[in-house]
């Protein structure tokens, strides 16, 4: 177990980089917008900061800690969630979820305001994990294997899509995807299940406009209505205005009001626009890098539970970084998905660097036993 | 687990193919097109905007400001941004004089707009206030509109001079605009940084006027009251400096309300006021000896086809005689002695047929006709004022060259112009046109004018403490081409004082209805007062050690004793107290000091300057009372000292009307 102590110090090492890193960005593409609103100007890095710090000691925690305890607990971390996921559904909670751009999708307690999605990401992981290894070769099976995931995945996945947030009930249903794929599932299953659920995708974006308008946007950048192309093409002005070298930190201009959320679900254009080739570059070599050793830690991990639960944590990470760069440089339709470690939002970090505490236990082979 | 290990792989491999594809994109969108999202960005932050320049002031010669240009503002309020909007709101009432009920009901809607305007000093602590959105305008701002207005013009919609001398120094007045470059966000706004200012903007000129704002006044005041009285249906006042050139005053009033600066543009026959050019022409050539008498006639002269009438004839009159009674048959008489071009030289001399060259847009040249278009009788018309048609300022400037020796200057209205940085650009200096007569010989016409006051047609313009030499003229209206009947246009020019004459007075009065059109009757008086009010004025531009000298009508002192140099401005040398025994001790009737209590101070001021008082002026605001008070008499001249304060009640009731002036009634 020694030899690969590396990897997780490294691991850690890049988790801790990109949370410095986000911090930054987020500062800068955020302070013209909190100061009009009479807020200091280090308000969001100054609550990011808070995020990173809680994730930082949770993170640690786990990271020295068993993590076959998460395959004991993926059950009632499943109901908790399924739980949380329910609650902005509720008409008598908009105390504790109020709509927030026209979506339900964070719930407060008080003193932390949680984003349930967020977290579905992580216990569906764990739980499928959980599922695979136990269920074994039988996953080849539809009845015995498949079967049982998509009981239990299919509300669950309702719940998040009626937030209603499409893109992330897309995300989880992709990780849990790449969790039984990895464990061995058929591939004639996924293509059932891929050819059985596109009119309900289909039906879903229809049934939305600011859906439809993305998708159209994404497809027939000249035809489509004009606030919906506004985001994307702002974000290419502020991707493309940087260059090679970028504009100097802080000095990116579409946060003026041109690029809406430049410091969360845009905050990769602000980096092009700030750091430029160089800084887009390095920002996707380190996010690389992290998925890379995720794998590797996969790979040698001591148990076939710990093996599926990095893959699927290492691709959480992974997919929502392509999704997220991918929308900003018009590669893909409009969505609502963060930057791990980067964008702003508590509940993003501290599930990022809840994913590093994990991958770090695995990879050092915290398990106690060996296969 | 090879299984595991190979799928692992391929999902590997995606990931792989997704970040190169990532970078590659970015390198697309940021090497390849990066030049044309920059050009795109830079295009829609940025903002070309100009820095517009100050317009340059108008001041009258002593530096009142007679046109300004001052930024004032519209306050806008978005009630929902504020943070506190009780405390903003009092903050809104108390900074823009505004009622607090009225600013709430206001700050109750969903856009609140105060229109004001509202002064920079009063918007200052607004400025910081969320919320609050100032508009600012720049407007021309004349502190007292209805002072020469017409002179003055006004600035059209687009800024710039469009009458007026508004609009002869809109070049000088109008500074360079200049540019910046400003970064706005997507709302519109403008960021004050980062800016780029690619030139500043350079304010205009300001423009010292030769104008006096108190004989303006002065002169509006009493040309007023002359139209009123007469229900004439216009007229005009010049007053011109005559060793300088400088126009003191102008005033023109139309009955209609018309703003026209007609002193410039009408032209009128002036009648007997030309008479002295005549006068002028024979002495200059040695044509009529002092005391050379040609005869009355009886009052009537038949010449060629037509017959010339003196009202009131004199069996034999000098020429001297034929000024001051103002006979038509002895000037014609006499003026038969000049040959045409003679005659046609010497007006022309005077200036008149052409523009004097004032700085005026719309100036009139007036018409003199050569000798060659002359008929049998034009000598005689000219001689008594008919037949060519002149300005009030053209009249005005040939009395000027009376006054300053025989030579014509070129009037003008601008003293001084001053750059941005107030370093003076140009200074008038007298501009010589030509000599018109010779010093002896206008010093000869001043004492036939003389005459006029002391014992002609011109007394009712006499001073009590200064000698006054003028010259009546009434003269027949053409309108439409023939003369009018029963319509005359009453004129009357002044040099005060008559030794070294300080102020060239002119009055015209077109179409006098009620009472005498005699310009004896309806303009002279009117000089009269104005002179009065002048001399009781504290700060015209009188030399009053000079008139000093000259009051006990000695003609010792002459402008040699200050080095050839006319000082035409010096401060008042004296306190008004040791001022009065300046006046001679003339048994002048002692006057009733008026009630002016409760008038705003320039009223008040003025109502004692008419009664001949001079003003000594203790606080400010509202006119309290008077020492001595009113009711109790005091020789005019003499000081009056009026206590103001402020006024009870400034913003719940506008200033009292101001009553109608009482007119002492004219001797």
């Amino acid at each position: 177990m020694i030899e690969r102590r590396w990897e997780t110090r490294l691991l850690a090492l890049l988790a801790a980089v990109l949370v410095v890193f986000g911090l930054v960005a987020v500062y800068g593409a955020s302070s013209l917008v909190t100061t009009p609103a009479g807020d200091v100007g280090a308000g969001f890095a100054l609550r990011q900061l808070f995020g990173a710090i809680a994730g930082g000691i949770v993170a640690t925690v786990v990271a020295r800690s068993d993590y076959h305890r998460w395959q004991r607990a993926a059950w009632p971390l499943l109901a908790a969630t399924a739980l949380l996921l329910l609650i902005p559904l509720l008409p008598f909670t908009r105390s504790i979820a109020p709509a927030i751009n026209g979506a339900r999708r964070w719930v407060s307690f008080g003193f932390v305001t949680v984003q349930p999605s967020e977290l579905a990401k992580f216990t569906v992981v764990v739980w499928c994990a959980m599922l695979a290894a136990k269920k074994g070769e039988q996953i080849r099976t539809f009845r015995l294997g498949v079967l049982p995931f998509l009981t239990v995945l299919m509300p669950l996945l309702a719940l998040i899509f009626f937030e209603p947030n499409l893109s992330m009930a897309l995300l989880v249903a992709v990780l849990a995807g790449v969790v039984l794929f990895t464990a061995g599932a058929r591939i004639g299953h996924f293509l059932v299940l891929a050819v059985g659920s596109a009119p309900l995708l289909f039906s879903a974006v229809a049934s939305a406009q600011y859906r439809l308008a993305r998708v159209l946007t994404f497809l027939n950048p000249g035809s489509a209505p004009a606030e919906a192309t506004w985001q994307v093409h702002q974000s290419l002005v502020g991707i493309g205005a940087g260059k090679l070298l970028g504009v100097g930190l802080g000095q990116g201009q579409q946060k003026l009001g041109y690029l809406p959320y430049a410091y969360s679900d845009f905050i990769f254009s602000t980096i092009g626009e700030e750091w430029g080739f160089v800084g887009v570059s390095v920002m996707l070599l380190l996010l690389g890098t992290f998925v890379w050793l995720g794998f590797r830690i996969a790979r040698s991990a001591d148990s076939r539970f710990g093996q599926l639960l990095a893959v699927g944590l290492t691709g959480s990470i992974g997919i929502s970084a392509i999704l997220h760069v991918g929308v900003t440089l018009a590669l893909l339709p409009t969505t609502g998905v963060t930057l791990p470690f980067i964008s702003y939002g508590r509940s993003s970090l501290f599930m990022s660097l809840l994913v590093t505490g994990v991958l770090v236990s695995v990879g050092e082979g915290r398990g106690g036993v060996g296969r | 687990m090879a299984k595991l290990a190979v799928r692992l792989q391929v999902i590997q491999a995606a990931m792989f193919v997704g970040l190169v594809a990532l970078i590659g994109r970015a390198a697309q969108v940021q090497l390849v097109q990066g030049r044309r999202w920059a050009s795109e960005a830079q295009i829609q932050r940025t903002e070309h905007i100009v820095l517009s320049a100050r317009r340059g002031a108008l001041l009258d010669r002593y530096g009142t400001p007679l046109a300004l240009t001052q930024e004032t503002y519209h306050v806008g309020v978005a009630p929902n941004e504020l943070r506190d909007p009780e405390r903003d709101g009092a903050t809104l009432a108390r900074q823009l004089h505004l009622a607090l009920p009225d600013v709430r009901q206001t700050l109750s809607r969903r856009y609140a707009y105060f229109a004001g305007p509202f002064s920079a000093i009063q918007v200052q602590p607004l400025r910081a206030m969320r919320g609050v959105h100032l508009e600012a305008v720049v407007n021309r701002f004349y502190p007292r509109p209805e002072l020469a207005h017409a002179v003055i013009g006004r600035v059209g919609d687009d800024g710039r001079g469009a009458s007026g001398l508004e609009l002869v120094l809109d070049s000088v007045l109008t500074g360079r605009p200049g540019a910046a470059v400003v970064l706005k966000d997507r709302a519109g706004r403008e960021y004050e940084s980062p800016a780029r200012v690619i030139a500043p903007p350079v304010a205009g000129s300001d423009v010292v006027l030769t104008l006096d704002a108190e004989l303006q006044d002065i002169a509006q005041r009493a040309l007023d009251d002359a139209m009123r009285r007469t229900k004439a249906d216009g007229g005009d006042v010049v007053m011109l400096d005559p060793a300088t050139g400088e126009v003191l005053a102008v005033a023109s009033r139309r009955r209609d309300g018309a703003v026209r600066a007609s002193a410039f543009t009408d032209t009128f026959e002036p009648g007997s006021i030309a008479k002295i050019f005549a006068a002028g022409a024979l002495l200059a050539r040695g044509l009529v000896a002092p005391d050379e008498r040609v005869s009355g006639e009886g009052g009537r002269y038949r010449l060629a086809k037509r017959t010339i009438v003196d009202e009131e004839p004199l069996p034999e009159l000098t020429l001297a005689d034929a000024i001051r009674v103002s006979s038509n048959i002895a000037i014609v008489k006499l003026a038969a002695r000049l040959t045409p071009a003679a005659q046609y030289t010497t007006l022309r001399d005077f200036g008149f047929g052409a523009p004097t060259g004032i700085e005026f847009p719309t100036e009139a040249a007036g018409r003199l006709r050569p000798p060659v278009e002359w008929s049998r009788l034009s000598a005689a018309s000219l001689a008594m004022g008919y037949e060519l048609s002149v300005t009030t300022i053209q009249v005005a400037a040939a009395y000027g060259a009376l006054a300053n020796d025989g030579i014509l200057l070129q009037p003008t209205l601008i003293r001084q112009i001053r750059g941005a940085e107030g370093d003076v650009v140009y200074r008038h200096r007298p501009e010589p046109v030509r000599r018109a007569v010779t010093a002896d010989v206008a010093r000869a016409l001043r004492e036939l004018l003389r005459g006029v006051v002391e014992h002609g047609t011109g007394t009712e313009a006499a001073l009590a403490t200064f000698p006054v030499a003028a010259k009546t003229g009434t003269a027949r209206r053409v309108v439409r081409g023939r003369y009018a009947p029963g319509q005359y246009t009453a004129s009357f020019a002044a040099l005060f004082p008559a030794d070294h004459p300080q102020i060239v007075l002119v009055v015209k009065i077109d179409n006098p209805r009620s009472g005498s059109y005699f310009a004896s009757e309806t303009a002279a008086p009117v000089t009269r007062s104005m002179l009065e009010q002048a001399l009781a004025a504290r700060d015209v531009a009188l030399d009053r050690a000079r008139l000093s000298t000259a009051a006990p009508r000695s003609p010792a002192a002459g402008p040699e004793e200050y080095g050839g140099v006319v000082p035409y401005v010096v401060t008042w040398p004296y306190q008004p107290d040791t001022a009065v025994p300046l006046f001679p001790p003339l048994a002048r009737p002692r006057r009733p000091v008026p009630d002016v209590a409760g008038r705003n101070l320039r009223e008040a001021v003025h109502v004692l300057h008419r009664q001949g008082f001079r003003v000594v002026l203790r606080g400010w605001g509202v006119a309290r009372r008077t020492s001595p008070v009113a009711g109790d008499s005091a020789a005019p001249g003499s000081a009056v000292t009026l206590f103001a304060g402020p006024a009870p009640t400034p913003r719940a009731a506008p200033a009292p009307a101001p009553a109608p002036v009482p007119v002492p009634p004219t001797p």
